[in-house]
């Protein structure tokens, strides 16, 4: 027997660690202010969420987590290392892997070929193929469409491919952009049971989610977004007993 | 259990098949024995020299669109410039070739000392043509479809109007205007002493040449490389995602095209009974657009789409002009004195290719191959049912009764 991704550590004894520190984050598009000096932190083994309306800035700051924005000010530490100088296909190496929202696979490579570009910082065939039957067993529909294009996957096997994808790069951490975006809701409930396995096996997770319900139900901590700002965080399960936060987000 | 049993499974009945490597040794010496054979029986296979001309004339084509297509075909670029490499790698091979044939001191075209003249003049294409590719490639990072294709074109055509417009007679002053002047402007470059450049590349070269092109081309697609570049005309920020520096892939993709047109060009200057002399003229726009042409006929991105559309414009161009010697075609023309044959060639041309692009608009091939090598089996057969918690219980063992969604509710 092996772990899922022999890289991975059990998280037991460094959990507590922050892993990913975000402080004063600004991010512009144009003149407008997207991200007003957001500040978090995640710590080694958790599953963090952000939650907050349309355009509070959440998949901003994931994408400026991955250097695919400009920092306008502010820092973002990994693991101790600040990753303003790291350039985008960088940031995989460093061992953040990204599912961006809607999901991004490439629909004209088969299931096989965007899981293989996923692991193309572990190429050599043999760590490939160890990761690959991990995400097989993660995703047993994925093994049984290897040779199908991305592209005539149901919206819910995409999520998975994307997810997927990500976790070929063997990340420590894997950033989730609104999984449960156009998802029919049995898959939903597959697909975040299949990220909380994730979190188990030592990955640490940040999870973007509008359906604020299942974020908080599957994370620890969240922190909520409003106009590019942290209005509130704490624990998931104080915060869907808070009355703020069932009024806005959870509809009373 | 054992780690894999899937993956030991799949290797066993691997290996029942031949030795790989025995197999691919005699693989090459079967293809190298064809293609020395080729350049003694050429002559007699197709004894007809306008028909040889036409044959060698295919392959440097399929050269040609094979690189092409590794820019408009795997990278999702837009070049219509390719003739200005072609060009630069003929220039180059036909320099460099008629300098060694001066140097030999043989007057004859001997096919041994091919082997002399023909890798120098290739290389020497090759890199010249690979570090033009790179210059061009640059600005494809930030340029994209439409801009990049006119940078391409505007490049092919300051190739060619510096070449043609040269001033070649009188007294030439400075060392780049000399330089233009031995290239000999309009009329072309003859070799050193301007009694033709030698004609070294033969069936064996020509052949071999494509060979070559085809089983690179042919691993570039089905590389993690090739996946990549598919992968970046797909999506290029999820490319970048996983770690894929789409400025290296895109800038590689053309020095890779460049480096196959140069070579192209090399075969074309050094030709058997191909034209001595190396024109401006043989490197215009209408050249890139029949490279084009070539890789959307074939199929954008397919290897044997290039070489099927190499072969098939190379030869429908030469049918239509054959068309002519009919004599019914020569009656019509006697009957109407204004038809313009010539301008008729053209638009049959063009007819069959707007027949072609409404038939089959992904061309002949599409993307697929006439060979595919069977997809690795190993991981497609997944366990039916997920192995319970084996993950879960190696890395954090404490929580080993937990229930997945218990975590969250904890």
């Amino acid at each position: 027997m092996k772990t899922a991704h022999p890289t991975r550590k059990a998280p037991t004894a460094e959990t507590g660690k922050p892993l990913l520190v975000v402080e004063n984050l600004a991010v512009s598009y144009g003149g407008i202010k997207a991200l007003k000096g957001v500040s978090l932190e995640v710590r080694r083994g958790e599953i963090v969420a952000m939650i907050g309306a349309n355009g509070a800035g959440k998949t901003t700051t994931l994408k400026t987590i991955v250097r695919l924005l400009p920092i306008a000010a502010g820092k973002v530490v990994y693991d101790g290392k600040d990753l303003a100088a790291v350039p985008a296909e960088e940031i995989v190496g460093v061992g953040i892997s990204l599912v961006p929202e809607g999901r991004a696979i490439f629909p004209n490579l088969t299931v096989r070929e965007n899981l293989e570009i996923g692991a193309w910082n572990h190429r050599n065939r043999s760590t490939m193929d160890e990761t690959l039957e991990d995400v097989v067993r993660l995703f047993p529909r994925l093994g049984e469409r290897m040779k199908q294009e991305g592209g005539t996957l149901s919206g819910g096997e995409q999520q998975m491919l994307a997810i997927g994808r990500a976790l070929m790069a063997r990340p420590s951490m894997l950033l989730l952009d609104e999984p449960s975006l156009g998802i029919a809701p049995r898959l939903v409930a597959d697909i975040f049971e299949a990220i909380a396995r994730v979190a188990q096996a030592g990955t640490t997770i940040l999870l973007v989610e509008q359906n604020t319900r299942l974020a908080l139900k599957y994370s620890m901590r969240a922190y909520v977004l409003r106009t590019g700002e942290i209005a509130m965080t704490g624990d998931s399960k104080a915060l869907a007993a808070n009355e703020e936060v069932r009024a806005a987000y959870l509809g009373g | 259990m054992p780690p894999s049993t899937l993956a030991d499974g799949a290797r066993t009945s691997r290996a029942a098949s031949p030795n790989p490597l025995l197999r691919r040794i005699l693989v090459t010496l079967a293809l190298l024995g064809a293609v020395v054979g080729l350049e003694f029986a050429f002559d007699t296979l197709v004894p007809d020299v306008a028909l040889q001309q036409l044959v060698l004339f295919a392959l440097v084509n399929v050269v040609v669109a094979l690189s092409l297509n590794v820019i408009n075909g795997m990278a999702g670029q837009f070049s219509i410039g390719h003739a200005g490499f072609v060009g630069i790698g003929a220039y180059t091979a036909a320099i460099v070739a008629g300098h060694i044939h001066k140097a030999l001191g043989v007057d004859d075209i001997l096919f041994s000392n091919s082997f002399i003249v023909m890798p120098a003049a290739i290389l020497a294409a090759g890199g010249v043509a690979a570090i033009f590719g790179f210059v061009v490639g640059l600005p494809s990072l930030r340029l994209r479809g439409d801009y990049l294709a006119i940078v391409t074109l505007g490049f092919a055509e300051i190739f060619r109007l510096v070449i043609a417009t040269a001033q070649t007679g009188g007294d030439v002053e400075g060392p780049i205007a000399q330089f233009l002047a031995y290239l000999g402007g309009q009329n072309g470059y003859a070799g050193p002493d301007r009694n033709g450049v030698p004609q070294y590349a033969g069936p064996f070269w020509i052949f071999g040449a494509t060979v070559v092109a085809v089983i690179i081309a042919w691993r570039l697609k089905f590389s993690g490389w090739g996946r990549a570049l598919r992968a970046l005309r797909e999506d290029e920020i999820a490319t970048a995602s996983v770690g894929v520096d789409p400025t290296r892939y895109k800038v590689t993709s053309f020095v890779i095209a460049a480096t196959g047109a140069g070579i192209a060009g090399a075969m074309l200057a050094s030709m058997r009974n191909g034209n001595p002399t190396v024109q401006p003229d043989q490197f215009t726009f209408a050249y890139s657009f029949d490279a084009i042409t070539m890789v959307i006929l074939g199929g954008s991105g397919s290897v044997s789409g290039a070489i099927v559309g190499g072969v098939f414009v190379t030869f429908t161009v030469k049918m239509i002009e054959q068309l002519q010697r009919f004599e019914s075609v020569q009656a019509l023309q006697a009957a109407y004195p204004a038809l313009d044959l010539n301008a008729l060639r053209m638009v049959v041309y063009a007819s069959v290719l707007i027949g072609l692009m409404i038939l089959r608009p992904e061309g002949i091939f599409g993307e697929r191959e006439i060979l595919r090598r069977k997809p690795r089996q190993r991981v497609s057969h997944a366990p039916p049912e997920p192995l319970p918690a084996r993950t879960d219980v190696e890395a954090n063992p404490e929580n080993e009764t937990g229930p997945l969604t218990g975590k969250a509710e904890k």
